[in-house]
């Protein structure tokens, strides 16, 4: 029993199931999803007209997996991604505020961090299905060739793993941002758009204080060529190390979320 | 005698008048509203960061001895002839700043309405839709003249001040024709760009969301297919480069990207259009539910 | 018999601005009616009874127990709150079977109690339409459905009522006072005296954050009895009309308008002016605009009632 001081691992869990089955069915119908599903095409749409010049002879063939390791992971790694997460991410909490169905919620037997917890699952299960739908569809047409080779697929599978990774960061991030904050979709823009660039810019250690740092330590080696833009400036961390600081970095802030969504009170906009 | 006057609230005597101008207590209480939001006002001050910059430019070319150990490699900076003004109005720093007032201050301009069911209010006065459009597109153009039109011009008054000579007007009596031109393309464009997508969802977040998510996502998709096919017809697809690319025609400078300026203008004017076709649709006093 | 809801001296400031002041009060099963103008912190009082606020100090107990993230207790309780939100984009049949499984009850059973409710509130033809083409009134019974769907013990409804037609208002009290009959505890609120009226005769009256009355009906409407009511009657001869009245014994005092177009009357029988104006109107052929209550609302009564 959750008395007020302590909490109960158990309600938190079985919270955040029943949340996860009902914001991912809202989430599922919602309009904006279906408008982030029209811009998942976009690569999509860009690897097709890729493809086709290639094979009339307008541009070189046998470069589909180095587009697609490198021009199109800079969409989803340092655009799309950030995008959804930071939208679904706070959303989490300022949907309920701002849209005041937060009694809803509040007033049924859930624990808060159970709450929390759960509409981060739905959100990062929605933005998965989303990015990786677009991102096999992509790699099915640019590296249409190459199917059959494992290394091939084993590019896809670790970008795929990679974007996975970064969703469950970065929506934690933002969850927390979404709590703790009013405006956090600006500060989420600064953050997302504004210090995740700029400090690939720095030398040594500084660039290990963003998240994005540690995304593209995972990523799978670039084929050699002339699309080498990702890794610009990358003085990466070791696999190992990079997967321990993101599974860390997403525990903290979704703990820190539940928590602070549990001691908060939310006054509504009136 | 003095008159004794009663204190208490009474009705209006005089006779209602038709307002010349509908649309601005619209405008009006959006500016109001949007400069009540504390953070918004930090925001404002820093976008004209590069206006302040290249005011000290002006400043520094008619000193440029006292200068010179500063300047070394700059002498760009230093001339300020259509391409300086040019170079500010296609700054990317200022028209990404301009794109954070939009989804900070106005994003919510048509999507809160919508949300809270205010057009029946807004039409139930004797406010028509274009009244209603008119207003709201004024707010932008508020914002976005202050970040263009004003700067611009006092760059060019004060370079005319701290030069003591019209030598600039006489050289170039077509630029502050230049300086209204683009500052108009610039607002008419955000104008279209921000109630366009404020006019699409009733959830503000969402529409800031996608103000910044559009603007940034066309760019990105330009800069993978121009590095593909390294053609530069892709810059299309970007909405910064065809502002960047009509910026350069109307200075009179050379278009950054190899293809006619006048596709740029295209496209603009097309996202206008659409813009405007969309939002006569999305703005009315009933809701229809399917 | 135990209280079931209790507040024991519940304070709650929002920032400089008193919500609730030191309000104690206990709640046994049954229906309580909480009345008081717009702003007097009834709001308040149910978001601290149902865990949405933390008091600045004091207790809000539901069963002996504080609330604040208390999860076991929600189970029993069902709440209705006065914002008009919900999830517009999907159906109220998805709303309502969605919010019951969030209390742990399986799909089918969700089915079914969402079904029985939906036809409680009239709303199963539409149970299939966006809550977004849904009316203010059909919205109203879905929030109330909501509260009640999962069978609570415990019901806190805030201004259920509002926005409700008539027959709808008539449907919900008759509801109320079943649930009331059950022996479950219910707590409405309102600003209105009659419709608190017709669901129960327990009534606790709170105004400026605290609670100044608590008692049935008969002892509250004596004291609205002895609040002299106002009249205001816009006629062509209001001297003329002072002077009929001025004989009648219900009558405490008359003043003229401004401009002498007026006659204000001040009443502790406003029954028997109504009742004897329309014969002296006939018989004197005095031609009236207009007839108005300056006084008629809840806030003139709590003044009086505070001021006392």
């Amino acid at each position: 029993m959750d008395e007020g001081g302590r909490i109960n691992k158990g309600w938190v869990r079985k919270s955040a199931g029943r949340v996860l089955g009902f914001f991912f069915f809202l989430g599922r119908r919602a309009k904006k999803t279906r408008v982030f599903v029209l811009i998942s095409l976009l690569p999509v749409l860009q690897a097709t007209i890729i493809k086709t010049s290639e094979l009339s002879g307008r541009a070189p063939a046998g470069e589909g997996l180095a587009i697609f390791s490198n021009f199109l992971m800079i969409f989803y790694l340092q655009f799309f991604l950030v995008i959804l997460t930071l939208f679904y991410g706070t959303s989490v909490a300022s949907e309920e505020t701002e849209g005041r169905t937060l009694p809803f919620l509040q007033t049924r037997p859930l624990s808060k961090p159970g709450i929390v917890l759960g509409k981060y699952t739905a959100y990062c299960l929605l933005t998965s299905l989303i990015i990786l739908a677009s991102l096999l569809a992509s790699f099915l047409i640019l590296a249409g060739e190459r199917l059959g080779s494992p290394a091939a697929w084993e590019i896809f599978l670790r970008s795929a793993a990679v974007l996975v990774l970064g969703i469950l960061c970065y929506t934690a991030f933002f969850t927390f941002l979404g709590v703790l904050l009013k405006r956090s979709l600006f500060v989420g823009l600064i953050f997302g758009f504004g210090w995740e660039s700029v400090i690939s810019f720095f030398p040594g250690s500084t660039q290990r204080f963003s998240i994005v740092h540690y995304l593209k330590s995972l990523l799978p080696a670039a084929p050699r060529g002339r699309f080498s833009f990702l890794m610009f400036r990358l003085e990466p961390t070791r696999p190992a190390l990079a997967l321990l600081a993101l599974v860390l970095i997403t525990a903290f802030f979704l703990g820190l979320a539940g928590l602070l969504f549990r001691w908060k009170e939310y006054l509504a906009e009136d | 005698m003095a008159t004794i006057r009663e204190q208490g609230y009474s009705h209006w005597d005089g006779r209602l008048i038709e307002r010349k101008r509908p649309w601005w207590p619209v405008t009006t209480m959006g500016i109001r509203l949007i400069f009540r939001k504390k953070n918004f006002r930090l925001l404002f001050a820093m976008s004209f960061v590069p206006a302040v910059v290249y005011l000290v430019g002006i400043y520094v070319s008619e000193r440029v001895e006292d200068f010179k150990f500063m300047v070394r490699g700059s002498a760009q900076l230093l001339k300020i002839d259509p391409g300086f003004f040019k170079s500010y109005f296609t700054l990317d720093p200022l028209l990404f700043m301009m794109v954070m007032l939009m989804v900070f201050a106005c994003a919510g301009l048509v999507a809160d309405d919508l949300r809270h069911n205010a057009l029946q209010l807004y039409f139930a006065r004797p406010l028509r839709k274009m009244d209603y459009i008119l207003g709201k597109a004024a707010v932008i153009a508020f914002f976005i003249l202050l970040l263009t039109l004003i700067p611009g011009l006092v760059l060019f008054i004060f370079k005319l001040v701290f030069a003591g000579s019209f030598a600039l007007f006489r050289s170039y009596p077509w630029l502050p024709l230049s300086v209204i031109g683009d500052s108009l393309l610039l607002t008419v464009f955000f104008v279209s760009y921000t109630l366009l997508l404020s006019a699409l969802s009733r959830n503000r977040r969402y529409v800031m969301v996608m103000i910044f998510a559009v603007y940034l996502g066309t760019d990105i998709a330009f800069g993978i297919m121009s590095g593909i096919f390294k053609s530069p017809y892709f810059a299309l697809l970007s909405i910064k480069a065809n502002l960047q690319q009509t910026g350069a025609v109307l200075f009179g400078q050379r278009p950054p990207h190899a293809f006619p300026a006048v596709l740029s203008f295209g496209v603009i004017l097309a996202f206008c259009l659409v813009a405007a076709w969309v939002l006569l649709r999305r703005v009315r006093g009933v809701e229809v539910i399917k | 018999m135990t209280a079931v809801l209790e507040a024991r001296h519940l304070s709650k400031w929002y920032g400089n601005v008193l919500g609730l002041s030191d309000v104690s009060l206990a709640l046994e099963p049954g229906i309580t009616g909480l009345l008081g103008p717009n702003g007097a912190g009834k709001s308040t009082f149910m978001k601290l009874l149902t865990g949405q606020m933390k008091p600045n100090l004091g207790q809000a107990l539901v069963r002996g127990e504080r609330i604040w993230n208390n999860i076991p207790l929600f189970r029993d309780i069902g709440f209705c709150p006065e914002a008009d939100a919900f999830y517009e984009e999907i159906s109220g049949w998805e709303f309502l079977t969605g919010l019951v499984r969030l209390h742990g009850i399986g799909w089918r059973e969700a089915e079914e109690r969402a079904e029985r409710t939906l036809g409680i509130v009239e709303l199963l033809a539409d149970k299939d339409r966006r809550i977004r083409g849904y009316s203010r009134g059909m919205r109203q019974r879905l929030k109330f459905a909501q509260a009640i769907a999962h069978d609570p013990g415990i019901i806190i409804l805030d201004e259920p009522l509002s926005g409700l037609d008539p027959l709808g208002k008539r449907k919900v009290i008759r509801l109320i006072r079943d649930y009331g009959r059950e022996g479950r505890t219910v707590l409405v609120s309102s600003h209105v005296l009659p419709e608190i009226e017709a669901m129960t005769s327990r009534v606790v009256l709170i105004h400026q954050g605290k609670i100044f009355a608590e008692g049935d009906i008969p002892f509250i409407r004596d004291l609205i009895e002895k609040h002299p009511h106002q009249i205001s009657i816009l006629c062509d001869r209001p001297r003329d009309l002072a002077a009929r009245f001025i004989g009648e014994e219900c009558v405490l005092h008359m003043s003229f308008g401004p401009e002498g177009r007026s006659l204000l009357i001040e009443t502790f029988k406003r029954d028997i002016v109504f009742g004897r104006l329309p014969g002296i109107l006939l018989e004197t052929g005095i031609r009236v605009e207009e007839i108005t209550s300056p006084d008629d609302n809840l806030q003139a009564v709590f003044d009086y009632l505070v001021g006392k």
